[in-house]
């Protein structure tokens, strides 16, 4: 039998906060994250909301104790401000105790620095400072600036497969663990806010220029949003020998593919149940032990339908609550995953569910509706965190209470 | 098996003559792809895509099987040209009016997603991104998912290489200044390599089958580790595995003729008697280079036979190939040790 896999540590920087708490805080006070951009430049500056972290980025660097030293994209800062509160909540002083992986993931890397020196890097005919950011580009240079600033030298890798991204970094770290291959893996996500993804969801028309309203008849598509989070992982029996406090259990996950559209789901979320349902079903869960679904919930047109389309299917007339928590932070690409899985330990450790902020009208589609006040004394045992993305990527974590 | 490279491989014979490039950028011999991807298609996907896709498709029709139990790909870069693409368009258009399909085809996962579409595969579905752990990943994640219960798995890797990207990679190092054509690589021990791109995909199964090529043995990989930690780690390779250092038959090395990183290379110099072949010169270097070096093992232990016009520098055939380990390497920092073994 595979050892149970524990949720240990975690750290987080969002739109609503620096840390944890700080996300906690503006959860419950509904306070959304939403507004215009002070770091990216770009024409629709003030034309498209955004979820940015509200620090510069000499100011992240301070934040993440490498004030002066070069090199760190925002990609790299957010990543290192969430892992070094990651390992401080798992107690962890010393990463290199216990041989740790780091499982990352990013959609375009370091492409919010490297986009605006890109011509002058490809230009033969220029040279200076800005040479320094030609490694930075790539997924993995993100994940190791990360890695190596706090020591981590085990299973190192970066997963990119869309919105779904960091979803399936926990995934395979928890594979890990079971296998036995490594007793503690962090994983998570990191995305800064960028011209290319932002004029990428815009040529795709889905982009709302509105604060995104998931679920809501009137909804015209998403908001991008920046931040990070990484979640510590744990075998069973590395809890036992360092007597570690237990936040949550990965319990079950899944991940399925679409194979319907590059860019949309099935209209009637095929993916999306399959991968609510194998989660469930791997946690040994029924529907009835449900008690919260932290949607995917873009507020895309499709999205919704599909997602919603897929709940209606698994939990039929007793669907529990659910909420889509991007209002709060936008939608964060490659580090949704993590954070939304962050917000799930949230709502098991402190018993609420989350608002779905921005919801007026029910959707003509769908029968259900999402929580749309926040719940307290919520008795919520199970949660299950959906994450889907481009190319049919479908992710969903069954995070559950930890009952010894 | 399937591969694409700069070397004529998509045939899956070995028998074609050694492909040579002059200057250090090798590009690969590609196929017609019309036998593979719809017209349509076709004129939408930029080359990494094709190449991916097509090699892909090549594997499951080389191991009979239509719909994998799971799909998991690595690629260091993705679709430069489509990134490159989009990035020039948000300048020239100055943000207005784009056409969203270089920014949806940048993104890491389309391939994956493109092979699942075409094959209709709701199944597993994953895609690493990290430099020189990009395919390893890719491949342990499908070992893992064979000991699971997945029947079999569709791995694989794919990467290009640009003029665009190659200059701008030049800028730290990465190529050799001088000028020189892929045989001649190893007379050119200098820092830099040169640069390559190929796409590699492998059905993977629990058990063998009468097609199976190789067995995948071993698999291990090390972050930056210092030359004591490699020595050690391999030793500890070949006793995890029960392979004794005489049972290895062959040793294909990533060595480029890098002097900046060549050194880890004398980890093999404990072991003298092992017959070491490099194999860059076929390919060039590139992040899943590590792909196309298992198709080429599986090649070699499937043929029982090392192809000598590829690899002038053999003196002498090897005997038996039960035993081929892989080294390599990218850039010093991602370091993977792999073991192919004959099926018995």
């Amino acid at each position: 039998m595979a050892e149970r896999v524990f949720i240990t540590g975690m750290g987080m920087i969002t739109a609503i906060g620096d840390d944890v708490a700080e996300n906690l805080r503006s959860l419950r006070a509904q306070q959304s994250g939403l507004g215009y951009t002070q770091q990216l430049q770009t024409i629709y500056k003030e034309v498209l909301p955004v979820a940015e972290v509200k620090h510069t980025t000499p100011g992240l660097s301070e934040i993440a104790g490498v004030a002066g030293q070069e090199g760190y994209t925002r990609t790299a800062l957010l990543g290192l401000i969430a892992m070094r509160e990651a390992l401080r909540s798992a107690g962890i002083s010393n990463v290199q105790d216990e041989p740790t992986g780091f499982i990352n993931a990013s959609t375009v890397g370091g492409m919010c620095d490297t986009e605006n020196v890109y011509f002058e890097i490809a230009d033969p005919a220029k040279t200076g400072d800005f040479i320094r950011f030609i490694d930075t580009l790539d997924c993995a240079d993100c994940t190791q600036r990360i890695a190596d600033t706090v020591g981590i030298d085990g299973y190192i890798t970066t997963i990119s497969t869309a919105c779904s991204s960091s979803a399936n970094a926990l995934m395979y770290g928890a594979r890990l663990i079971r296998s036995g291959l490594a007793r503690r893996v962090i994983c998570g996500g990191t995305e800064a806010l960028t011209r290319f993804t932002l004029n990428g969801f815009n040529s795709l028309k889905n982009i709302d220029k509105r604060p995104c309203m998931p679920f809501d008849k009137d909804r015209n598509g998403l908001n991008l949003g920046e931040g990070a989070a990484y979640l510590v992982l744990e075998s069973e029996s590395l809890v036992k020998d360092r007597n570690a406090p237990v936040l949550a259990v990965l319990s079950g996950y899944a991940n399925t593919n679409e194979a319907f559209h590059p860019t949309a789901p099935s209209p009637e979320g095929d993916g999306a149940y399959a991968a609510m349902k194998g989660a469930m079903e791997m946690g040994g869960c029924v529907p009835a032990d449900i008690q919260y679904v932290n949607v995917h919930g873009t507020a895309t047109l499709s999205n919704d339908v599909a997602e919603g389309m897929a709940l209606q299917r698994l939990f039929g007339e007793q669907v529990p609550p659910f909420s889509s928590t991007k209002p709060f932070t936008g939608h964060t690409l490659a580090a949704a995953g993590g954070i939304e899985a962050i917000y799930a330990v949230l709502a098991i450790q402190h018993q609420l569910i989350f608002p779905n902020l921005h919801f007026k009208e029910q959707m003509e589609e769908l029968y259900i509706t999402p929580a749309s006040t926040l719940l307290e004394d919520y008795p919520v045992r199970h949660v299950l965190s959906n994450s889907f993305g481009f190319g049919g990527n479908n992710a969903s974590l069954l995070i559950s209470k930890y009952e010894g | 098996m399937a591969a694409i490279s700069p070397q004529h491989t998509f045939d899956g014979e070995l028998t074609q003559p050694l492909t040579v490039t002059q200057g250090n950028m090798l590009s690969c011999v590609e196929p017609d792809y019309r036998g593979f991807i719809a017209p349509n298609s076709l004129r939408r996907m930029t080359r990494v895509l094709k190449m991916g896709l097509a090699t892909s498709l090549k594997c499951l029709q080389d191991g009979g099987i239509a719909v994998p139990g799971a799909i998991v790909t690595g690629t260091g870069k993705g679709s430069l040209q489509d990134t490159e693409r989009f990035i020039k368009e948000i300048r020239d258009y100055e943000e207005r009016a784009l056409n969203p399909t270089p920014f949806i085809q940048s993104t890491y996962n389309a391939v994956n997603g493109l092979i699942a579409l075409q094959q209709k595969c709701t199944q597993y579905n994953n895609t690493f991104v990290h430099r020189g752990f990009s395919f390893e990943h890719a491949l342990l994640d499908s070992l893992l998912l064979l000991s699971e219960g997945t029947p079999d798995v569709l791995a694989g890797a794919f990467d290009e290489i640009t003029p665009e990207h190659f200059f701008i990679k030049g800028r730290i190092g990465h190529w050799k200044k001088e000028t020189i054509s892929n045989d001649q690589l190893y007379a050119h021990v200098s820092p830099g390599t040169i640069s390559g791109e190929g796409a590699a995909f492998f059905l993977l199964t629990p058990q063998a089958t009468e097609k199976s090529y190789a067995q995948i043995g071993g698999l291990q990989m090390l972050y930056k580790p210092s030359s004591e930690k490699l020595q050690c780690t391999l030793s500890q390779f070949l006793e995890q595995h029960g392979v004794q250092a005489d049972e290895i038959d062959l040793v294909l090395t990533g060595a480029n003729a890098d002097s900046n990183h060549g050194h880890y290379y004398d980890v093999l110099t404990a072991y003298p008697k092992w017959t070491q072949l490099p194999f860059k010169h076929l390919c060039g270097d590139y992040e899943t280079v590590g792909a196309f070096a298992l198709w080429l093992g599986a090649m070699i232990v499937k043929q029982q036979q090392v192809p000598q016009h590829w690899f002038p520098m053999l003196e002498k055939q090897p005997g038996r190939m039960r035993n081929v380990l892989i080294y390599n390497h990218f850039f010093g920092e991602q370091h993977c040790f792999m073991l192919l073994q004959q099926v018995k």
